[in-house]
């Protein structure tokens, strides 16, 4: 395995050495909580109390009971559309943003600069003046209004995600589509976004799956079942003062599967897209 | 001469088709001025109004309060306390991702093949929701059916079940080991991603000098590393600094306020007491000390860019 770094020399027949060892415990530790929150989701609540990993008298149970319990299938339908409106939201204001800023010079890069250090605040400081503006604007405990409050917040981090990919686009380009009479907008639209459209797909399914994972601006901006968010639904199981652990672990794990399904299916290019900034 | 002429034509109109081109660019970029309008300077004022008066969520702004918010808070023990133990979470989480994740991100390298098999494991943390990560490292950490007891007791290092949870320092550990779990996948990727773009040259003319493994990372992947790692660093700690869902699910801020950091102090102060004026100037109070920590952290960051680069 180690000595398939160098191409150039033969293949060696595979032989286990001490690395091999520590990538297995290494993908242990990776899916270690998941397993178990997994096993648990099997579990009856006596069988949870034993602490061991496998249940030893695996039930159903806990999963139709998960969403016979709360309004899971309507958190998670919440969560869904609150995520893809935001996402939406988000890539329309930053794509075209990320792309002029990158042709305004000094006044671009202020902005981008600005927009970087409003990332550096934590969202609880956003959450009363929010609560104010959701409020006055009708919006409190809605979908519609999460997901804006999600397409606005997440545009700082569309904009550096989405920056790298344009920087490589050379101006040579835009300039042919100019002499063609087209503006900056059709020119983004109909030459510049095909070509980034890796970065897009990346960036927006970052940003998505940041709104379906968010916790405490749903916790705080909505308050009941029609509009709450599977983060909120989750952390509801725990509410009463008995958890009920195999319901609970059965909810998670349905509302993470979704997620899961699109990491697994856009692998690449969500690596692809986390990492392009970051290489210089 | 038609073809000289619309080059001429297209001379004198490129001053004018500039000031259009900006002009169309400015446009393009004025959503994001309306949202920064929006998600900084809105806040800041609303907050500093807050901070001044009398408020509750039901009705903001009911009386004028001067500074006394800010007295309140300032001389509030348990306050500062939350100041300094988001800063006691924020540095150690930071430096345990960077340090497992550039060991990770060393392993993918080495594995080669078997390192895409490991991009995809790495994703699994990365893309579960904070709350998730929270709920199953609870399972793990219980006092009553956590696998951790179940592990200690079958190994007989124990005789009854544990209440990590229940213990201050325990509890900050099952803190920063959940982000961790969630974290390190993510510093891993982007180191990984940099150990790729290092030139392999210089790695085979050293190992041809008779370099060991140790001394070819020492003397030439780390100190190439150095301004990613620099970055990455940043990045986390400005983003440990937010950490909210895992205090809510694992520990609620306890046991008593023992991992209450500010920001979920904050959520109480508003969103449980509804002191939306207190809350208010705590939440300035809390932006004036994260800005005061990440600043010099971010020009030490940039100067360590420079001179690597």
């Amino acid at each position: 395995m180690t000595l398939a770094a160098h191409p150039a020399r033969p293949q060696a027949p595979h032989r286990w050495s001490w690395i091999d060892l520590v990538a297995v415990l290494v993908a242990a530790a990776f899916l270690l909580p998941l397993a178990y929150l997994l096993s648990v989701s099997f579990k009856s609540p006596d069988q949870v109390l034993s602490g061991s990993f496998l249940p030893e008298a695996p039930t159903l149970a806990n999963w139709p009971a998960a969403f016979g319990a709360t309004a899971l299938t309507r958190f998670i339908v919440n969560s869904v559309l609150t995520a893809v409106l935001g996402g939406v939201v988000t890539i329309l204001i930053a794509l075209p943003a990320a792309y002029a800023c990158l042709r305004l010079d000094k006044a671009g890069e202020r902005l981008v600069s600005i927009a970087f250090g409003s990332f550096v605040a934590p969202p609880i400081v956003a959450a009363i003046p929010f609560f104010f503006l959701l409020k006055a604007a009708g919006l409190l405990n809605s979908v519609v209004g999460l997901a804006l409050v999600y397409g606005l917040t997440n545009v700082p981090v569309a904009l550096w995600l989405l920056m790298p990919f344009l920087r490589r686009i050379p101006r040579e380009i835009e300039d042919a589509a100019a002499i063609d009479g087209a503006g900056p907008l059709v020119t983004l639209v109909r030459v510049i976004a095909p070509l980034v459209a890796p970065g897009i797909a990346a960036t927006a399914i970052i940003v998505v799956i940041l709104g379906y994972n968010e916790f405490l601006f749903a916790s705080v901006f909505t308050f009941a079942d029609e509009t709450r968010t599977l983060t909120v639904g989750i952390s509801l199981f725990q509410g009463d003062r008995l958890v009920n652990f195999g319901q609970m672990a059965a909810a998670s794990l349905a509302g993470i599967a979704p997620i899961y399904l699109i990491a697994l299916l856009a692998q690449r290019w969500l690596v692809a897209g986390l990492t392009e900034g970051s290489v210089k | 001469m038609a073809l000289a002429e619309s080059i001429d034509t297209a001379r004198t109109d490129a001053p004018a088709r500039r000031r259009r081109w900006r002009l169309g660019n400015a446009s393009l970029a004025s959503p994001l001025v309306v949202t920064l309008a929006l998600t900084t300077l809105y806040p800041l004022v609303a907050l500093v109004a807050l901070s001044l008066s009398k408020s509750t969520l039901g009705k903001p702004l009911r009386d004028w309060a001067g500074i006394a918010n800010f007295t309140r808070v300032l001389g509030d023990p348990a306050f500062l306390a939350s100041l300094w133990r988001s800063a006691a979470f924020a540095f150690p989480m930071a430096a345990v991702e960077l340090v497992l994740g550039l060991a990770l991100a060393l392993l993918f390298h080495r594995l080669v093949r078997a390192g895409r098999v490991f991009t995809s494991l790495a994703l699994l943390p990365l893309m579960t929701p904070p709350v998730m990560v929270g709920v199953a490292w609870k399972l793990i950490f219980a006092a009553d059916g956590g696998l951790l007891n179940g592990w200690l007791r079958a190994a007989g290092l124990i005789d009854a079940p544990m209440s990590f949870l229940g213990s201050s320092s325990w509890a900050a550990v099952a803190i920063v080991v959940a982000d961790a779990w969630q974290w390190t996948p993510f510093v891993a990727l982007l180191c990984f991603a940099a150990i790729k773009g290092l030139s392999e040259e210089v790695m085979e003319a050293a190992r041809l000098d008779g370099a060991t493994a140790w001394q070819r990372f020492r003397h030439i992947t780390l100190p190439l590393l150095v301004p990613t790692l620099a970055a990455v660093f940043l990045l986390r700690l400005v983003m440990a600094f937010k950490l909210f869902d895992l205090v809510y699910v694992l520990t609620f801020g306890g046991p008593g306020f023992d991992t209450t950091t500010s920001g979920f102090q904050i959520w109480r102060l508003a969103f449980e007491q509804f002191d939306v004026g207190r809350a208010a100037a705590a939440t300035l109070v809390f932006v004036g000390f994260v800005s005061l920590v990440i600043w010099p952290a971010s020009r030490a960051a940039r100067r360590l860019e420079a001179r690597y680069t």
